[in-house]
């Protein structure tokens, strides 16, 4: 029986993973972590008597509260064995965010957290979610990626993704460690329910107009976020530390992605993409409705030989369109 | 009628392969192995002599498990599909036509356009590589015209094609723009049941062009990375390679239909997944737009792969670029079962993997040389 903390789980991605945990059986207590109220869906499991799920509202990126919450009886009594790390989103215009001690704060996050777990003598496994985004994109459509393939260590990357690329060394740097088992799953562009969208960097951020080059239209990965949760649920329970890619089956064009959830793109010739970029990091505006990446241009599949094999793991929801209740058409997920 | 091309013996002398080439009905002799570039080709068979008949080492063994770890299971995952597979034409069901591309088609090309929605999975519009079939139903009658018309092609040993599961089919290159890659799709598609889609293994250097990135891929066709590779031949899919690279469709009009050295991946992933390679030739795609010089420092400067000069390049503008109506005859061979005898250890051993691609270049020149 696993006694499971989860970090951001007032965040949508953290709140799915809760839920899907709440109704496993192997997993006897769920201590979430958020920085804001806990939300409404967890008012019943917080109810129970004793309650399955207890909510800490902390600021995850700052250095004193989060190593006070690792030595604090709440975090002894909960004698918690698993840490889920589900980063934050909605960090998209990284560079207009305040550095933490000197840190992006997705980099600091992760850094506090696998600093502590390595000091918590009761913490066995470390499951954090990485973004598939870290990988250095070959001239193509579409290119495979596996868990070998090469991480874009180009000093040039985009600042958010050079948060995820550092956040993904310092988990992957802790795979070898003989009293932790660290498991590391990337995902790409997570689909939820409501056709929100997260973990894109061009897509991420309100919706509206993005520029892309002329000429390409690169394809996108994506996977439901009951598929990631289903994913970390499986990686909690086996014994298997590693690096697993988690996709759903489906991939589509950036520019039919766009124009589903509300960012439909015009394509400029590279030029101009550059100078609207320039232009708007000069300006201190610096958004991904302006960026010029390889993102833009090359796309990725994930293949997820490795999670099938050793986590279980198989992509149960497919993603398409469907009538939302005020008529109109919306990304949705549903059982495949 | 079906000509039977023999099968290269890795055990025999190649140059006793090669000495005699039967062209139509007259025996031409060779007086040299045309690839004997100055290497002893001697040390390689004693090499592989000695791989053949020694027993092969033994496979390492996986280390053992400290304790056995519990299989995780989801409850109502759908089943993996094996292969991507499409149905056999006995099995489509023809729709009502449906404008003006349902009415240039006949029932079989219709059949087998239909048949190629089965490659992406439930519906969806794209597969894991972005091949659409409803952008290759638009884009078909377009090649379909030039494979017929245009180019004529003309093609054999359709039954050297395995009925089922991966090859890699390795042609020669040529004619500057890859039409023979085109007619290569074509004609497998239109010669195989249930209908394959030959996906073709590209330069990088193309997965970089505005546009036709995005052609390539919605027309199945892949960037030759490692991780594409393999899992394209783990899907059951006929992959074609040009193993001459860029040094095919660059080369002089002296060096026409004579092939050009082979890079050596495709054969260690033969190798490692256990699939044959089928030799293939393409005759015609040298000819339709010979090369006369190539300006290479101009092209490096301007960060093009060549620049070439060809009877009608650069004096017609882009036009000159257009292939001339040549005809294209497309013949393929016996397929080599190099995994058999050597194993996936086989691809660890560089020596081997460079005789195996040597000999792979020998059944094409041995192709071209006796179908021209």
């Amino acid at each position: 029986m696993a006694h499971v903390l989860v970090t951001h789980s007032d965040e949508p991605i953290g709140r799915r993973v809760v839920k899907t945990l709440v109704h496993d059986e192997d997993v006897e207590s769920i201590l979430a972590l958020g920085s804001g109220t806990p939300p409404r869906a967890f008012d019943r499991f917080l109810s129970g008597n004793p309650p399955k799920l207890s909510y800490v509202r902390i600021d995850m990126a700052k250095h004193r509260p989060v190593s006070d919450f690792f030595h604090s009886s709440r975090f002894r009594e909960a004698s918690i064995d698993t840490l889920i790390y589900v980063p934050q989103h909605g960090v998209s215009d990284g560079a207009s965010l305040p550095m933490v001690a000197g840190l992006p704060p997705r980099t600091a996050e992760a850094r506090l957290v696998l600093q502590n777990c390595l000091e918590a003598s009761s913490i066995r496994s470390v499951i954090a979610l990485g973004s598939a985004f870290v990988y250095r994109l070959q001239p193509g459509n579409a290119n495979r990626l596996d868990e070998e393939s090469e991480l874009d260590l180009d000093p040039e990357v985009q600042p958010e993704v050079r948060s995820w690329i550092d956040s993904d060394m310092l988990f992957h740097s802790e795979i070898g460690n003989q009293r932790i088992r660290v498991v590391l799953l990337r995902a790409p562009t997570v689909v939820a329910t409501g056709g929100f969208i997260y973990m894109n960097p061009w897509l991420s951020g309100s919706p509206g107009l993005r520029l892309r080059p002329l000429g390409f239209d690169p394809l996108c990965a994506l996977v439901s976020d009951k598929d990631v949760a289903k994913a970390i649920q499986s990686a909690v329970h086996t014994e298997h530390p590693g690096i697993f890619n988690v996709a759903g089956a489906q991939a589509i064009p950036l520019s039919v992605l766009g124009r589903w959830t509300g960012r439909p793109s015009l394509s400029v010739p590279r030029g101009f993409l550059r100078a609207a970029s320039s232009a708007s990091h000069w300006l201190g505006a610096d958004t991904p409705r302006t960026r010029d990446c390889p993102q833009l241009r090359y796309g990725f599949t994930l293949d997820t030989t490795r999670a099938e094999r050793e986590l279980g793991f198989r992509p149960q929801y497919q993603i398409g369109l469907s009538r939302a209740g005020d008529g109109g058409l919306r990304l949705e997920t549903s059982p495949a | 009628m079906t000509e039977q091309i023999p099968r290269l013996l890795l055990d025999a002398d190649p140059d006793e392969e090669l000495v005699t080439v039967q062209r139509g009905d007259k025996n031409v002799a060779l007086v040299r192995d045309p690839f004997d570039l100055g290497d002893s080709t001697d040390n390689f068979v004693e090499h592989l002599e000695r791989l053949g008949f020694e027993p092969l080492p033994e496979p390492a063994r996986p280390r053992p498990r400290e304790r056995e770890r519990p299989r995780p299971h989801i409850a109502g995952a759908p089943p993996r599909r094996k292969h991507s597979r499409t149905p056999n034409l006995a099995e489509v069901e023809l729709p009502a036509p449906a404008g003006l591309i349902d009415r240039l088609l006949g029932p079989d090309e219709r059949k087998r356009l239909v048949a190629l929605q089965e490659l992406v999975s439930r519906g969806a519009p794209y597969d894991r590589f972005g091949f659409s079939p409803e952008v290759t139903r638009n884009v078909f009658p377009l090649f379909y015209a030039l494979y017929r018309f245009y180019f004529r092609v003309k093609s054999q040993g359709h039954e050297n094609l395995p009925k089922e599961g991966a090859a890699i089919l390795a042609g020669n290159h040529g004619g500057l723009l890859p039409f023979d890659g085109a007619m290569g799709i074509i004609d497998i598609l239109m010669h195989t049941d249930p209908p394959r889609l030959l996906r073709t293994i590209v330069d990088r250097w193309a997965g970089s062009l505005p546009w036709v990135n995005v052609f390539y891929a919605r027309v199945g066709q892949i960037v030759g990375t490692r991780e594409n590779f393999n899992e394209l031949l783990a899907d059951g899919q006929f992959v074609l390679v040009f193993p001459e690279g860029m040094d095919g469709i660059t080369k002089n009009v002296t060096q026409r239909y004579r092939v050009q050295p082979f890079r050596v991946g495709f054969i260690e992933h033969a190798l490692r997944t256990q699939t044959p390679i089928v030799p293939m030739a393409f005759l015609g795609s040298d000819d339709q737009a010979p090369i006369l010089y190539d300006m290479k420092p101009l092209a490096k400067r301007l960060g093009l792969p060549m620049l070439p000069i060809t009877p009608t390049f650069p004096w017609f503008g882009p036009a000159g670029l257009l292939p001339y109506p040549v005809s294209y005859k497309i013949v393929y061979g016996e397929p080599l079962h190099f995994h058999e005898r050597f194993g996936p250890e086989g691809a660890d051993d560089s020596r081997l993997v460079r005789y195996l691609a040597k000999q792979v270049r020998r059944s094409v020149q041995l192709l071209i040389d006796r179908n021209r």
